[in-house]
């Protein structure tokens, strides 16, 4: 069954499938003097000028109402004085600096993140002799404006300067840092994701605390890094190249576990994360986690032994068969005793676990779908060159499948980012949950009802939105889909 | 250049001498045991801790509270007896969970169809309102969506109270056509009467009578080029009995028409329906339009250019081209995810949780609240979901393989 | 087994277990079936090929001659009879499928060049990760290869940038990387433009030159007529005939065999 949802199920990548090289978007696009324009494309004919002017009465009503609502009867006072709740719940107000930070680092590695990308590409675009062309600044900003938006409203809500220095601050940084890595040369690019990788798992634990297993979190991109640094390409004996880059691996993560737990200290409890905060954090682990689940489910129900299939194909069916608030339920109810553990896990955890159980059967399948698209002589080219069957697939396979897999990727991100509303029906406090609290406050209870959804829609609709126009813009610039 | 002839290699089994650890085919059974032992010793594991631990808690691990009253009332559910067993509170909560399901569907389908096609239209205005639309929707948690009616525009919305509530007259007639108010509304009911069952037996006869006539005209329509209609001839033969069985078991359907009663808590008679399945199906039908539309306009799209040259070729209006040559072939691909999508709004319901909706899910949630044993508890709710997801998928595989075998 | 073929050894070549070349057998096929479901792909396949030697399997579409050298670096398992390519005999074994795999290089009709890889790393693909050789190393021999197939000056292209004919020679280049004792080509003219059909075959005819020990299912005659050494000739799933192109083109013995060069030449 080919699955309709997946588009580049029904793709052939072929064998001539270009590689990724940005191009100018905007085709060239005719100007009409607007009264040929309006007659061609608003009355063209009686029900075309009869549709546009209902349809247009409607919309001028509908922008009317929308007006007098955001701007004159709108109480907004419940969202107003209740910002920094919507932000980030109840978490302590003591540690704040926590949060304060964590914007500061995580934009910081958005910048850097997307630099990188850019670098990469203009880098792949030297190396194949093409030109990069870059899009006009105006046009990149235009395509975060529903975000620009976010931002203007939460500073127009802000009554004390330090939203707006944070939000200057966090700009200049994610500018900062894009210019920057943006500049970094080809070979090098490596590194810079390795040190996106730090920079994340740094906002990370600059709330959660350096403790536990932190350090295998915080291992992992700098091993990475070390691995490639230890690297020499003109080596005479590969396999002691290869030992000595093991030895740093495991160096690398000895010193590590030393200093986490040297320094052992403990931030913020999981469940104190609340608000906006909660919501972008729990999609973010959720589908982080369910990745490595979702890429071995897939390449089980892929695979050439029937058990694995069967049992990966149960797993993804069940799973893809219930609700997620099934899951949730578990999640608040039991799930914990599955588990001989005697501290009881805290919501947080049971939460995100459900949640991640639940995306990895999504994740499978749209991985499936990247596998279906790469041709089977992929793999009998990858065989006839003599490599073993598992570096067929990490070598040949799966960079192809992926890169076909990213907008489908994003898409399921924002699809959990909404789902994530859900934590609500179980008590835990996010954006959605917030607004009961702010109505249980005696001054605004039954007072600001659709203002404060309202509030939490656009929070919602800014940030999807804008993800599901970037995956369409990677979609188009991956050429999935379209041919 | 020289010719040699080699004699044959001598007759050996090749494989006999294969070392066990590097044979091929040992390894794929190795593999496999290996992989089936881990996944259902980790099983055995889980469920072994979580006895363990429902032991310690002593909660029971068996199904004898499906046969325990429920000891809950059910909001808006006046013919429900929180004596009755859990199990037809189950019953309760799947029928409305359906209900919802259906009347979201059929909003998802009649929205989602038109702002797909106006998607495409030549008019920049209607294009442009189709696009917001979908673009507004499909970007807000249904929940949100859910949320923003059940409480925005019902319970703190512009709606009166029920003792106040807006009625709206049928034609001049003191009966009521609707009742508006924030917590339920009601409009006008059929009302079965003691002599149903002799309609029943009709309706069956009207329905055999209804196949026997689509037979009959298919198979005239084969013999003689006729043309069948033979819809139109079945739906009419099934009306006319039909309708003919009402009238003779003496009336066994009466209309009900709503009233508030007195007191002002309730409506009495006709179709009620709470704000809670009002919120949950228009929002979710509203949400999953905006994903319907998609699917339409991507359909759309992915009939062949070529299909509307041909089209414009016989000459047929702009009408004609969508009725007859588009629209067939568009629904056809569009069919397999938009049931999807019908899948998903029916497990989308389970958000009427958030709105009090007497759902399978939050009777589950609120029976398990009244001590009921979690684990069971939602096993069974899964289970339900399970059964429906996996009969619709089924269902859709056969069509799926179906069409295949006709496009080759 | 050999008197399993038709032909009575007299004529030169004509059975297809006598190997032409140094004398060295390098490919050895014995009584190999290979079904697909009840479809019988290859029936009673005898055939060795020598050292050096250039056999040219020719056939109707659907005769097995895919299968056939599919079957000798195992992207086919064959059902029954023995395989043995360069004293490794293809059995369950996974280290004898991994060193039959690495002696054989194979040339599809698609190319499968990878397209997320350069061209430079699609040769070096196999050199780093399978002989261990180290970067340097590895570059400078794909270079050296480049050379040969004459586009040194694509090495940091992706292949969805080259023309069809320059990726054949690309994939060509990277089989050779491996520095195999065996060449295979699987109809790698086939989805070539006409004009680009030249180019590889006169690479193809260089590495024969060259002393390669090659299998060439093909239909270009004038290439068998040319460089082969034999021809071998197949239908529904069974050697034919066998024979030096002379032999082949001039005076066919069988019938299915006049058919065949009557309907393509």
């Amino acid at each position: 069954m080919t699955d309709p949802q997946f588009p580049m199920t029904q793709t052939e990548l072929g064998a001539e499938e270009p590689i990724a090289i940005p191009v100018a978007e905007s085709g060239p696009r005719q100007k009409l003097p607007p009264g040929k324009w309006l007659r061609r494309n608003l009355f063209n004919n009686w029900y075309n000028s009869l549709l546009t002017i209902v349809i247009g009465a409607l919309l001028l009503f509908v922008a009317v109402r929308a007006f007098s609502f955001v701007f004159i009867t709108g109480r907004w006072e419940p969202v107003r004085a209740n910002l920094t709740l919507f932000q980030i719940g109840t978490f302590p107000r003591d540690e704040e600096w926590r949060v304060v930070a964590q914007v500061l680092i995580w934009t910081a590695a958005l910048g850097l993140g997307v630099g990188a990308a850019v670098a990469g590409a203009k880098f792949r675009a030297l190396q194949a002799g093409v030109e990069y062309v870059t899009d006009p600044a105006l046009d990149r900003l235009k395509r975060y404006w529903a975000l620009v938006l976010l931002l203007l409203v939460w500073l127009f809500f802000a009554d004390t300067i330090g939203p707006l220095l944070l939000t200057v601050a966090s700009l200049a940084l994610a500018w900062g840092g894009y210019a920057a890595a943006s500049r970094v040369s080809g070979p090098n690019v490596g590194l810079l994701w390795s040190v996106v990788g730090v920079l994340g798992v740094l906002g990370f634990q600059i709330v959660s605390g350096f403790f536990g297993l932190g350090w295998l979190w915080m291992g992992l991109p700098i091993a990475v890094a070390v691995y490639a640094l230890l690297g020499r390409p003109d080596t005479d004996d590969v396999k002691r190249q290869r030992r000595i880059q093991l030895i740093g691996v495991l160096v690398t993560f000895a010193v590590l576990f030393g200093v986490y737990t040297a320094v052992d200290s403990v931030g913020v409890e999981w469940d104190d994360w609340e608000g906006l905060q909660l919501n972008l954090l729990a999609a973010a682990i959720a589908i982080a986690l369910s990745f490595p689940l979702g890429l071995l489910l897939a390449l089980a129900r892929r695979s050439s032994f029937p058990a694995l299939r069967v049992m990966a194909t149960t797993y993804i069916e069940i799973i893809r068969g219930v609700p997620l608030i099934s899951l949730l339920l578990m999640a608040q109810f039991f799930i914990g005793f599955f588990l001989n553990t005697d501290t009881p896990l805290s919501l947080f955890t049971r939460a995100i676990a459900a949640m991640t159980l639940f995306t990895a059967a999504y994740v499978a399948e749209i991985v499936r779908g990247g596998l279906q698209a790469v041709p089977k002589g992929q793999m009998e080219a990858g065989n006839s060159i003599g490599l073993p069957a598992w570096k067929v697939t990490q070598l040949i396979v799966l960079p192809q499948a992926l890169r076909a897999v990213i907008p489908a990727m994003v898409g399921q991100f924002i699809s959990l980012f909404k789902d994530t509303s859900l934590l609500l029906i179980i008590g835990k406090l996010e954006l959605l949950g917030v607004r009961e609290i702010v109505h249980g406050q005696p001054d605004f209870r039954g007072f600001g009802i659709a203002e404060s959804l309202v509030y939490v829609a656009f929070v919602f609709w800014a940030i999807s939105f804008t993800m599901s126009r970037e995956s369409q813009r990677l979609e188009r610039k991956l050429g999935v889909g379209e041919r | 250049m020289t010719q040699t002839t080699i004699e044959p290699p001598p007759e050996v089994d090749p494989n006999e001498s294969v070392v066990w650890y590097r044979n091929v085919r040992v390894l794929r059974v190795v593999g496999q045991v290996v992989a089936v032992a881990t996944v259902v010793g980790l099983i055995a594991w889980l469920f072994n801790n979580l006895l363990t631990n429902l032991d310690r808690q002593n909660i029971n691990t068996d199904f004898g509270f499906l046969d325990r009253p429920t000891n809950f009332e059910i909001s808006f559910d006046q013919g429900f007896d929180p004596r009755s067993p859990v199990w037809q509170m189950v019953l309760v909560g799947l029928k409305n969970t359906f209900l919802a399901g259906i009347v979201g569907i059929v909003i998802a389908s009649i929205v989602g169809l038109i702002v797909g096609i106006s998607r495409l239209s030549s008019n920049w205005l209607v294009a442009r309102a189709a696009t917001l639309y979908v673009e507004t929707f499909r970007n807000i948690p249904p929940l949100v969506i859910i949320i923003f009616f059940g409480f925005a525009i019902f319970t703190f919305g512009p709606f009166p109270l029920l003792s106040e509530a807006t009625q709206i007259n049928f034609l001049g007639t003191d009966d009521n056509l609707l009742i508006l108010s924030n917590t339920i509304w009601g409009i006008p009911g059929f009302v079965a009467e003691d002599n149903v069952g002799v309609f029943w037996i009709t309706f069956g006869v009207a329905v055999l009578a209804a196949i026997g006539v689509a037979i009959w005209r298919t198979q005239l329509s084969d013999r003689t080029g006729v043309h069948h209609h033979r819809v139109r001839w079945a739906l009419g033969t099934f009306l006319v009995i039909a309708i003919i069985g009402h009238f003779l078991a003496g009336g066994a359907w009466s209309m009900s028409w709503p009233v508030v009663s007195e007191n002002g808590r309730r409506i009495d008679g006709g179709f009620i329906m709470n704000f809670g399945f009002i919120a949950t199906a228009l929002a979710l039908g509203l949400y999953t339009a905006s994903h319907i539309a998609e699917i339409i306009r991507g359909s759309i799209l992915a009939v062949p250019k070529g299909q509307s040259e041909a089209a414009n070729a016989i000459a047929l209006t702009g009408f004609q081209r969508y009725r007859y040559i588009i629209l067939p072939q568009a629904l056809r691909i569009a069919l397999p995810p938009t049931i999807n999508q019908y899948l998903n709004l029916v497990k989308n319901t389970s958000l009427g949780i958030a709105v009090s909706y007497a759902e399978i899910t939050l009777l589950t949630k609120t029976s398990i609240g009244n001590g009921r044993p979690a684990p069971q508890s939602i096993a069974i709710l899964m289970g339900v979901y399970l059964v429906f997801s996996l009969v619709i998928s089924l269902l859709l595989n056969a069509y799926n393989r179906r069409i295949q075998l006709v496009e080759r | 087994m050999t008197d399993n073929v038709q032909g009575n050894g007299a004529e030169v070549f004509s059975d297809a277990t006598q190997v032409a070349g140094t004398g060295e057998v390098m490919i050895e096929l014995t009584a190999v079936d290979k079904f697909f479901g009840d479809f019988q792909a290859l029936a009673n396949i005898n055939m060795r090929v020598g050292k050096q030697e250039v056999v040219v399997v020719i056939g109707p579409s659907g005769s097995g001659k895919s299968t056939m050298i599919r079957c000798i670096n195992r992207l086919e398992e064959h059902d029954a009879g023995r395989i043995v390519v360069d004293g490794t005999e293809l059995s369950d074994d996974i280290r004898n499928i991994q060193e039959v795999r690495r002696e054989t290089g194979m040339v599809f009709q698609q190319f499968n060049l990878f397209p997320h890889l350069t061209v430079m790393d699609n040769i070096t693909l196999g050199p780093r990760q399978v002989r261990n050789l180290p970067k340097k190393e590895a570059e400078d021999l794909a270079m050296d290869l480049l050379t040969k197939v004459k586009i040194p000056e694509q090495a940091r292209k992706f292949p969805g940038q080259l023309s069809g004919g320059q990726q054949q020679r690309v994939a060509i280049a990277r089989s050779l990387a491996m520095n195999p004792k065996v060449m295979l080509f699987d109809e790698p003219t086939s989805a070539l433009d006409p004009e680009m059909i030249k180019e590889v075959l006169d690479t193809m005819k260089e590495l024969a030159e060259s002393g390669m020990t090659m299998i060439v299912v093909t239909h270009e005659m004038g290439f068998a007529r040319e460089v082969a050494d034999r021809v071998v000739f197949m239908a529904d799933g069974e050697i034919v005939e066998v024979g030096t192109p002379q032999h082949f083109f001039e005076s066919p013995t069988e019938d299915r065999t006049k058919l065949f060069l009557s309907q393509i030449l």
